[in-house]
């Protein structure tokens, strides 16, 4: 072959050579970029003032005055929303106008008896009630205006009665007249759908059944159950997605037969073009900052923050905590096991086969797959050991991190025997030839000369210990739950956490920085203690190379 | 050394008025405690042994009522996994068996020839400063969390993978090898780096010297000396990829299934991994169902037993060879 192909070949492979490890950076930016960048808006982020009226009551941060006033700013501005909603829905919500007329009817039957009206008196006006509530009923019914006018006409011929007046009753009128004003403004026709589109808009406002709306329900009535759905956009990047539903409706569309249905987006104030609603939608649109009052906010406490309403709000204080107790308590097993047996592996053992087996059990051991090792830990650490010292049969914390120290030993006793051998001979012949016997030649020399680099091993283990979620599916991680008084509880940590608000629960696709705080969170957390491991690393290399 | 007292002051060799000799008691005291001490660090170390045994132990004990029930002939060769059928509970683990199979292969077919030309870069080719660059690289890519990982799959890749190729579902065969690949790529890096590197600079010198460029001393030379360190890095990958959990679990879709045409990775499947965390939380302790996961778990056991003592074999031969060379 001739020599300017063979240097092209050469040439190529090289670049083969260099794309490969360009690849590696790339993956490794490509994976943990957008986990970064996306988790870090779970600490740096704009918080509304629903988000400081929630961190007060939920968690008790904040100045309570300063909050208050700013909710009474938020509040003045919200209240034309209130308004024109209501102005609204009086045309329109034929059902609540409906709800409202009976509850009239049975008020009054209640007030006539209070009265203690005579008994022929009362059955009249109670027959005369019902009659004013069906024909108000059939009104709210009705789709077009001359029988919305014959029969409000027909309800207020008994306006000025001498029986209804100073009565409960009186609201009657009251709402007709409301209702034929506000009929007079809307296409009756399309009131069912306007009904349908106004229960859109104000779950979107204010609060649907399963998510919470952008400004959070209306003060004075009765508050949802669920925590989260008392808030609105507590962020202001939640706030702007919601004002676009708010703005926008998106809607499936057949544009050809056969053909996949198209997203076209509609706006909603040209569904309700010509009505008493069409000004807010330009209203919130141009308040909306002064009604939710973004800010630029720190939330360092996310890291020490329990979290509510599953893990809807606040932070991932409880499963850090999980996850230190669980990884120093599997620390507290292994480090002794690791250290003894690389000392004995590299002090004492000779070539023989019971050292070739231990050996081997090791690699053995380094191979398991996690899951086995959760497998195992069940089988025996629950259901086994722990109930023949008459603990709990149950996943707890003891069980888990004696899991994961069998996980870990490998990976102790490699990096302990690494740092043990790296110790130079002259330091261990300098101190028996002093005298000193093994074993404290071990303990004051070679131990203290080795400690860095077992160090490293340790903080290496730990962080394999706090990533791995498989052995502690079953031994010791649940996704929710309180703080751990012991350790036979179970407890929540970081790496469960991490696959359950991936996969989990409905409530957690809400919140998707809530998500990748949580792995980000993991995943710094490990990040950092395998850079100190390397720093440590390379300074104990550097010293015991004299340097 | 052996002959090393303990805990005893010395007086220097001029100052003592008799020979530095031990008494009967002392000698014995001192054979005694090394030989002591030396037999309760080896029961310390054997640790490891115990831990191996009572997890080949208690997995087997779980699951072998279940072996004695179902034959292992069908429980390895049908397809139908169906635990907790009323009527007719099936398990057939074949399913299961090639969804591994199919992650693990997949995943091998990306890292391998990345992870050697990634290698090959770092023992002949790149210059330190790089290398002390690149080698931190690998070390994050390694210890970043399985479950990250398989964040980073459901959440990331699988709806890229549904948008930008039309698939079915973006949590597939396909998702999980990627994902895979780059959780074997550190493994197989850093062993196959470790067996390059130590094939000796005589062969490389010996190569360059007959004319011969840089690939064909790496193709021709290096790499054929290292191959048995670079086939046990390769397995050891492969014991990464088939034991991985978490990744699996998130992104192959958990569908009991064999792909079907068998190149389709575009498919759901199901591993055996995956089966066994997620079946665990759902059945009674001491059911059929319970006993077959752990079936499962043994047979993941045994297999990745077997790899690991081909690499070690591989490993073994890789260092002996080198070592006469």
């Amino acid at each position: 072959m001739k020599i300017a192909v063979r240097n092209v070949f050469d040439k190529v492979f090289t670049g083969l050579t260099r794309a490969s490890i360009v690849l590696l950076v790339l993956v490794l930016a490509v994976v943990l970029g957008p986990i970064l960048y996306r988790g870090s808006s779970a600490v740096v982020f704009r918080g509304t003032v629903e988000f400081r009226r929630m961190q007060f009551a939920v968690f008790g941060h904040g100045d309570e005055q300063q909050i208050q006033s700013e909710v009474q700013q938020a509040r003045a501005v919200r209240e034309r929303v209130y308004e024109i909603v209501d102005e609204f829905k009086k045309g329109i919500d034929a059902s609540a106008l409906t709800e409202r007329a009976r509850k009239i009817h049975r008020d009054f039957g209640q007030e006539l008896r209070y009265r203690q009206t005579p008994h022929e008196q009362y059955a009249e006006l109670r027959s005369l009630s019902r009659d004013i509530r069906d024909r108000l009923e059939a009104a709210f019914e009705a789709s077009d205006k001359a029988q919305v006018d014959e029969s409000i006409k027909y309800v207020m011929q008994y306006r000025q009665d001498e029986r209804l007046r100073d009565t409960i009753a009186a609201e009657y009128f009251q709402m007709a007249g409301d209702f034929q004003r506000a009929a007079a403004r809307v296409d009756l026709a399309k009131r069912a759908e306007y009904a349908e589109q106004l229960k859109d808009v104000e779950d979107i406002l204010f609060c649907a059944d399963d998510r919470p709306g952008l400004l959070g329900p209306r003060p004075g009535e009765l508050q949802p159950a669920l925590v989260m759905n008392q808030y609105g956009a507590t962020r202001w990047d939640q706030a702007k997605a919601l004002l676009d539903r708010f703005l926008w409706e998106e809607k499936w569309v057949e544009q050809e037969k056969g053909k996949p249905l198209v997203k076209v987006k509609v706006e909603r104030a040209k569904i309700f073009e010509g009505t008493e609603l069409e000004p807010l939608f330009a209203y919130v649109r141009d308040n909306v900052r002064e009604m939710l009052r973004p800010r630029w906010t720190f939330y360092w406490r996310y890291f020490f923050d329990d979290s509510a309403s599953g893990h809807y709000f606040g932070g991932v204080g409880p499963e850090i905590i999980g996850t230190l107790l669980l990884t120093l308590l599997s620390m507290l097993f292994v480090i002794p096991l690791g250290v003894v047996s690389a000392a004995y592996l590299v002090e004492c053992a000779s070539e023989n086969m019971v050292v070739r087996i231990i050996r081997m059990c090791i690699n053995t051991l380094a191979g398991v797959p996690s899951i086995v090792f959760g497998l195992f830990g069940m089988a025996f650490f629950v259901l086994f050991l722990i109930p023949l010292f008459d603990g709990p049969s149950k996943p707890c914390i003891l069980a888990g991190s004696m899991t994961l120290a069998v996980l870990t030993l490998p990976v102790m006793i490699r990096s302990s025997e690494e740092a043990i051998r790296t110790v130079p001979q002259e330091y261990k012949e300098g101190s028996l030839a002093l005298g000193a016997s093994r074993f404290r030649t071990f303990v004051a020399v070679t131990l203290p000369a080795a400690l860095p680099g077992i160090l490293t091993g340790v903080i290496l283990s730990l962080s394999r210990v706090a990533g791995e979620t498989a052995p502690i599916l079953f031994t010791a991680g649940v996704a929710l739950g309180p703080v751990p008084d012991s350790v036979l509880d179970t407890t929540r940590t970081l790496s469960y956490g991490s696959w359950d608000i991936a996969v989990g629960n409905r409530i957690s696709a809400l919140v998707p920085h809530k998500q990748y705080g949580m792995v980000v969170t993991l995943v710094l957390l490990v990040l950092c203690l395998n850079g100190l491991a390397i720093v440590l690393r390379s300074r104990v290399f550097r010293k015991l190379k004299g340097q | 050394m052996d002959k090393a007292k303990s805990g005893r002051v010395l007086q220097t060799a001029a100052d003592s008025s008799q020979p530095l000799l031990l008494t009967p008691t002392e000698d014995l005291k001192g054979f005694l405690g090394l030989h002591l001490g030396r037999l309760t660090l080896l029961l310390i170390t054997c640790t490891s042994v115990l831990a191996v045994f009572l997890i080949f132990l208690f997995i087997a004990i779980e699951a072998f009522p279940f072996l004695t029930k179902v034959s292992l002939i069908e429980f390895l060769t049908s397809t139908g996994w169906y635990p907790e059928s009323y009527e007719k509970p099936e398990f057939g683990a074949l399913a299961l068996i090639a969804g591994s199979i199919y992650v693990t292969i997949g995943a091998l077919v990306f890292a391998v020839p990345v992870g050697i030309l990634a290698a090959v870069f770092l023992s002949d080719i790149v210059s330190f400063g790089i290398r002390d660059f690149v080698k931190p690289v690998i070390e994050i890519l390694a210890a970043v969390p399985s479950v990250a990982y398989g964040f980073f799959a459901v959440l990331v890749l699988a709806p890229w993978l549904q948008n930008r190729f039309g698939f079915a579902t973006g949590t597939n065969a396909l998702n999980a090898s990627l994902v895979l690949s780059v959780m074997a790529l550190p493994t197989i890096i850093s062993v196959a780096e470790d067996s390059i590197s130590a094939v000796g600079r005589e062969l490389r010198e010996g190569s360059y010297s007959l004319g011969a460029t840089r690939m064909e001393t790496v193709l021709r030379v290096v790499i054929p000396a290292a191959h048995s360190g670079i086939i046990a890095a390769v397995v050891l990958g492969m014991m990464r990829a088939i034991g991985e959990t978490m990744v699996v679990w998130m992104a192959s879709g958990n569908a009991s299934q064999i792909p079907h045409p068998w190149w389709d990775l575009s498919q759901s499947v199901r591993t055996m991994t995956a089966t066994i965390a997620g079946d665990m939380g759902e059945t009674a302790k001491g059911s059929d169902h319970y006993r077959a996961l752990f079936a499962v778990g043994l047979l993941l056991l045994v297999m990745t037993f077997l790899l690991n003592m081909v690499s070690e074999y591989l490993l073994a031969r890789a260092k002996k060879r080198l070592g006469k060379q």
